[in-house]
């Protein structure tokens, strides 16, 4: 059984997803990613970072039930 | 969740002078230094920008800027206090988005650390902007 995560887009992220968060499933980040692309193709002209529990994380992590992972693409402040 | 570093809408000349008395009791602080950053009315395409919107991830950014202040304050030995606060929502070109605060003995510290600060913002905060035309 695949483990059940929360998955928030921002900034270009969120108006591709039309939606600014919903619960996916997936073992790791990778599979994550992998479902996100599929499900939103568009996604792929946006360079994104990903935040396990509000932390940047490298590609490859494995995920636990209930952990937030947020699409970051390119910071815009200031 | 409230954020400290994040303020909803344009980050008004009232909010700014407030946040000018901050540190006022701390008669060590000899230099202040300030920057304060607002919305331009770039030409993008032929169109003029009219307004910017902000958004931003509010826990990760209140644990980002958490993490700013205390490298800068590791960094510059000299610095007393740092404020900052970010707009989110839309900001008029003209208004300010940005305001940051730097309290040090002395003006290296103050100005050398408030421009770090700068930097540091703009690669590590989660905020976003989409041009309103």
């Amino acid at each position: 059984m695949s483990t059940t995560v929360t998955v928030l887009y921002f900034g270009a992220a969120g108006e591709i997803a039309g939606k600014p968060s919903e619960v996916m499933e997936a073992d790791d980040t990778d599979t994550l990613c992998n479902r996100i692309l599929e499900k939103y193709p568009a996604m792929e002209t946006v360079p994104f970072r990903l935040a396990l529990n509000r932390v940047l994380i490298k590609e490859g992590s494995p995920l636990k039930e209930n952990d937030i992972i947020a699409i970051l693409p390119p910071f815009k402040g200031g | 969740m409230k954020n400290r570093y994040l303020v909803g809408g344009p980050i008004t000349p009232l909010l700014i002078s407030e946040m000018m008395t901050l540190g006022n009791d701390d008669v060590g602080a000899g230099a202040v230094s300030i920057f304060i950053g607002k919305v331009r009315d770039d030409e993008i395409n032929g169109k003029r920008v009219k307004a910017i919107e902000y958004s931003a991830y509010n826990d990760m950014a209140e644990k980002e800027a958490n993490e700013i202040i205390k490298t800068v304050m590791m960094a510059f030995s000299d610095v007393r206090k740092i404020f900052f606060v970010h707009s989110t929502g839309t900001v008029r070109a003209g208004e300010v988005s940005l305001f940051i605060m730097v309290t040090a003995g002395h003006r290296d510290h103050a100005t050398r650390a408030c421009r770090h600060i700068i930097e540091m913002l703009k690669e590590r905060l989660p905020v976003w902007k989409k041009e309103l035309f």
